[in-house]
């Protein structure tokens, strides 16, 4: 593969995906609550988890109670702070003020949000404030940051005279937007009520995200979503971040429902998700490379492939393999091209059939930071089963590259020997 | 003082190679910042670089970097070799990016 104008031409359209605004905005908010899905995450599997003297021990000391508390309020609630944060990112990449259409945008998705009557006084049902009003809150804080911006850069703000602080003025700036944009969300809230669905959220989970989530959660679209990134990596794209915004958008939700089930101590609805992403997909690395990285570690003979599998091992139980994709190389190398892309499918599909036949359980869809580690991430999805199927992935995925990468290894070992 | 500023996808591959830039910087006798850095977060840092080195993955940011930052009037705007990259080669991105500042 040589750097035809196909490539460059593609690389052109992954480089207006990666940079394009408003899918940016959408990844970078849904990236800056990963610390609220974290804390929910691990609160859900601190309490849930399915060890018996371990769970009398904590319902007896009177705690489970107490650890299922911040998933109530973080997990459960994601889509408050995902909503304030895509329209942060927004408003942010205009180079205004974020936390002014991070607040109009949370405003906004309230006012979208239904409420009921508990005896006489109005309540705000968990329900759409969590994975299912997902969509909206990507929506509303799309559509309110961007409404923002057009209504500062048209000039439609209260400016206080000269000599006013600037953080007195600042205050000020956000408020006519503010009303604007509250009016107008409160407009949309009020038209929904004469449809069949009552509301905005119910419009929009019924008619686009469940549909979404059905499709991108399915077996095929897992396949397909392996294809594309591996695919593009072969041509020295950075896959994963051009699909970023599918990946969080779609797969990040699923792993939420899963986790609010397993709070509520019903079925795992999904097996696709980013938790199961990142321990079956990226193992090691995109193109599930650990097995790799360990053959070449231990097992290869050439000075040159033994001391770059030394260099890449560490960074690869962390899910960084940049030293093999680029050092080997693998980007643009016809020999890696098959086991590259085929690993990572099998390493997806074979735990994928383990799920859907009921023989081992499902991920419980924590997302997990980047770079966490592999073998731990696994014990956090699904304990000591999902470890030992993680282990038995990096056995078949290092197989699969084993015999490619031999033919690589002889030759630079023949090289070394002709050098000597 | 000369500033170096690498952008990547996460920062994180690239602070690998970073430290390394650090270690053969040590040996020199001018004193030499490196810094990582995600394409998020790129604006806080690029104020003090001298020259911008972009990751081979990120290879497609370079006309858009090239027109924000490089020009005339800019910094060089360059991706790094994908081989010294792979095999974390710091002391040789650290000569080519001093070459770079130097005869910009």
């Amino acid at each position: 593969m040589s750097n035809t104008g196909f490539q460059q031409k593609l690389q052109k359209v992954a480089g207006k995906i990666s940079s394009n605004r408003y899918l940016k905005a959408v990844s970078d908010g849904l990236m800056s609550v990963v610390a609220v899905l974290i804390i929910g995450a691990f609160s859900t599997l601190l309490s849930e988890m399915a060890i018996e003297p371990y769970q009398n021990f904590i319902t007896n000391i009177g705690i489970k109670g107490l650890l299922e508390i911040p998933a109530q309020y973080t997990t459960e609630m994601v889509a408050l702070y995902a909503v304030f944060f895509i329209a942060f990112k927004l408003a942010g990449s205009f180079e205004k003020e974020g936390s002014s259409a991070g607040l109009i945008a949370l405003m906004s998705f309230l006012v979208l949000t239904p409420t009921t009557m508990l005896e006489e006084d109005p309540v705000l049902p968990f329900q759409f404030l969590g994975a299912q009003g997902l969509f909206v809150a990507i929506i509303v804080g799309l559509v309110s940051a961007r409404l923002y911006v057009l209504i500062v850069n048209k000039g439609l703000t209260i400016k206080m005279p000269a000599g006013v602080p600037p953080t007195v003025s600042k205050t000020f700036i956000g408020l006519v937007p503010a009303i604007i944009i509250v009016i107008f969300f409160t407009i949309i809230s009020f038209l929904f009520t004469f449809t069949p669905f009552g509301n905005m959220h119910e419009f929009v989970y019924s008619f686009i995200q469940a549909p979404m989530q059905n499709l991108g959660g399915g077996f095929w679209s897992l396949i397909a979503f392996t294809l594309v990134v591996h695919g593009l990596w072969l041509l020295g794209i950075h896959g994963m971040l051009v699909v970023l915004p599918i990946y969080l958008s779609i797969w990040m939700p699923l792993g939420v429902e899963n986790l609010d089930a397993l709070a509520a101590g019903e079925e795992l609805p999904n097996i696709v998700n980013t938790g199961f992403a990142h321990v079956f997909m990226m193992l090691g690395g995109s193109g599930a490379t650990l097995g790799l990285a360990i053959i070449m570690a231990f097992l290869a003979r050439s000075k040159r492939y033994k001391t770059l599998g030394k260099i890449a091992l560490p960074g690869s139980f962390f899910g960084i393999n940049e030293p093999l994709l680029f050092g080997l190389p693998i980007v643009l190398n016809p020999y890696l091209a098959v086991p590259f892309v085929v690993a990572p499918l099998v390493s997806v599909t074979i735990p994928y059939f383990l799920m859907s036949t009921g023989i081992i359980a499902r991920t419980a869809g924590a997302h997990l930071p980047l770079g966490t580690p592999t073998f731990f991430n696994a014990v956090v999805q699904g304990g000591v089963v999902l470890l030992i199927v993680q282990i038995i992935m990096i056995i078949v995925t290092g197989l699969i590259y084993y015999p490619f990468f031999r033919v690589l290894d002889k030759q630079a070992l023949e090289q070394e020997k002709s050098a000597e | 003082m000369k500033n170096i500023l690498l952008v990547c996808a996460a920062g994180m591959s690239t602070s690998m190679l970073v430290d390394k830039m650090k270690k053969a910087a040590e040996a020199k006798d001018e004193e030499i910042k490196i810094e990582a850095s995600s394409g998020g977060d790129i604006k806080s840092h690029i104020e003090e670089a001298d020259v911008l080195l972009l990751g081979p993955q990120v290879s497609y940011l370079q006309e858009d970097y090239t027109k924000q930052y490089g020009g005339d009037n800019g910094i060089p705007v360059e991706v790094i070799d994908s081989l010294d990259y792979g095999t974390m080669n710091g002391e040789k991105v650290l000569n080519w990016a001093l070459d770079l500042i130097s005869n910009a």
